[in-house]
């Protein structure tokens, strides 16, 4: 069946999240001079603008920071999911991914909760990072 | 410019007719870019995403925002020229109303209208020639956090309004007690709170008691956006604020006019606000009567 | 306070608002604009500079909307010319 919702528009900066991703596995830039993780991928730390880097792996556990849900379709790919949940997810390694959060009803999401990644292949070559509930 | 002496009179505009074409659906798919995989679409849910985070940090939520809808909705009432004059709104209203993306709803949103406004900006050694009685800037700032909602770890504030808004007040010299009335950028009710609360009027989560018993609308002891505001009366970005501020200073208001006519304080200063993304751009101005 | 340096609204431009169909989005600037103009008093040939907010997509009947085209149809040529805000 035909994907019916955007996909990720891969670039020079973050082919090698998405690539990642297809892998399942969620990698981020480690800053090799302050060890700052950063998300999304980029030429420079933010926090002191060193260009090496070292793409570590995420463990896929974080918590949720904030999160809406969506009563409004604005896209039709995204119809028969409403109400869904949109969410920030804090890593536990520091970086902060938008996302959906899957597995539990939008009554049950509230903010500080503990999630961990699910995968949802949505092409041969894309895969999505959502999260659920943590166990 | 003005400044530089490049310019001596600056016409500052904006148009669009974002309710009647399809440029508002070519603008929310513009503007989502990679947060689209995940259907997150447009400033209502980078809003909503805020909103939520104030929600658990400090005491805020409907029972605040209803306060804002409602006081601003009183305003357009005065207001023959905004889009919702004739539509009073009660808390039940306000309560009721269907969720865009939750935790706000429809009145906690902005209007979509056509239409556009202009002000122009000169010295006030020209502007005492012309027309009207001239409002006049006495201080600025702005400050630009620029982290994209999906990053931000302030949402539930300091935004930039807390900079923005010390600069300004200390170019004009005065103190947040001077302050008459408020023209808030109030793309949300939400927007409103976080900018009013770190503009220091009340402390995080003090909101819903300050904003209680009508201080905002008429006849309030701090009246926010005379006009109907953005919410209310039409949206046209900064422009809504700053020129219902230069109006109400003119006194060109009519029923809604600040001062006696409305139980308010007369308005010799006012303070105005302008965001840009979420939460990512923010900038005050200190408009007054000299 | 410094009054040469000091600076003030002199004029606002209103238009038509709420559901107006069948216009365009510069002819919504070009009509606050002359109005604002007008409301200050002043001409346009006084007008020199020009700040237009925000460069939102254009619907798909009108062209592109720049402050340069605002400029070329209100026919001045500012000393000052930008697309500002957010």
């Amino acid at each position: 069946m035909e994907y019916k919702k955007p996909l990720p528009r891969i670039n020079g900066d973050n082919r090698e999240f998405w690539e990642g991703c297809r892998n399942h596995e969620l990698k981020f830039q480690k800053c090799a001079s302050c060890g700052h993780v950063r998300f999304p991928p980029s030429l420079v730390c933010p926090r002191c603008l060193c260009r090496d880097v070292e793409w570590i792996a995420s463990a896929g556990a974080g918590k949720v920071y904030t999160y809406a849900v969506y009563h409004t379709v604005y896209h039709e790919g995204f119809r028969e999911d409403a109400p869904y949940v949109v969410a920030v997810v804090e890593l536990k390694e520091g970086p902060r991914l938008l996302t959906n959060i899957v597995g539990c009803s939008p009554d049950e999401v509230s903010c500080e909760m503990p999630v961990s990644v699910v995968w949802e292949d949505v092409t041969p070559d894309i895969s999505l990072p959502l999260f659920r509930p943590s166990a | 410019m003005l400044d530089a002496g490049l310019c001596r009179n600056v016409l500052i505009s904006y148009g669009h007719n974002a309710l009647s074409s399809d440029s508002l659906l070519a603008m929310l798919m513009d503007f989502a870019g990679d947060d689209a995989v995940f259907g997150h679409f447009g400033a209502t849910g980078g809003y909503a995403l805020a909103a939520r985070r104030a929600m658990h940090e400090f005491n805020t939520g409907p029972q605040t925002w209803k306060h804002i809808a409602v006081g601003e909705r009183a305003w357009a009432n005065l207001n023959p020229l905004a889009v919702m004059h004739g539509r009073p709104m009660s808390f039940d209203d306000y309560l009721s109303s269907k969720y865009v993306v939750e935790p706000l709803r429809l009145p906690d949103n902005c209007l979509v209208n056509d239409g556009g406004r202009a002000v122009v900006v000169t010295t006030l050694e020209r502007a005492r020639d012309l027309k009207h009685r001239p409002a006049v800037i006495l201080g600025l700032g702005q400050h630009n956090p620029s982290v994209q909602v999906t990053q931000s770890g302030t949402l539930a504030g300091s935004t930039g309004a807390r900079k923005a808004c010390e600069t300004a007040l200390s170019m004009a010299g005065i103190t947040r007690d001077d302050v008459d009335a408020c023209e808030i950028y109030d793309c949300f009710t939400y927007t409103v709170e976080v900018t009013l609360q770190d503009y220091g009027f009340f402390g995080p989560g003090e909101g819903e008691s300050w904003f209680s018993e009508g201080t905002i609308g008429p006849g309030g002891r701090m009246p926010v956006n005379t006009s109907g505001g953005q919410l209310s009366e039409a949206y046209y970005m900064g422009l809504t604020p700053l020129s219902e501020a230069a109006m109400q200073i003119m006194g060109r208001c009519g029923d809604r006019q600040l001062g006696p006519a409305t139980g308010t304080a007369e308005p010799n200063i006012i303070l105005v606000s302008d965001n840009g993304g979420i939460l990512q751009a923010h900038s005050c101005c200190v408009l007054g009567r000299i | 306070m410094n009054r040469e340096k000091t600076y003030a609204i002199a004029g606002v431009g209103y238009t038509p608002q709420g559901r107006v169909p069948g216009r365009t989005s510069l002819s919504f600037h070009l009509e606050a604009c002359t109005n604002a103009i007008a409301d200050a008093g002043l001409t346009k040939d006084a007008i020199d500079g020009l700040i237009c907010y925000r460069h939102f997509p254009a619907s798909s009947d009108e062209n592109d909307l720049t402050p340069h085209l605002v400029a070329q149809h209100l026919g001045i040529e500012p000393a000052y010319l930008s697309q500002d805000a957010n």
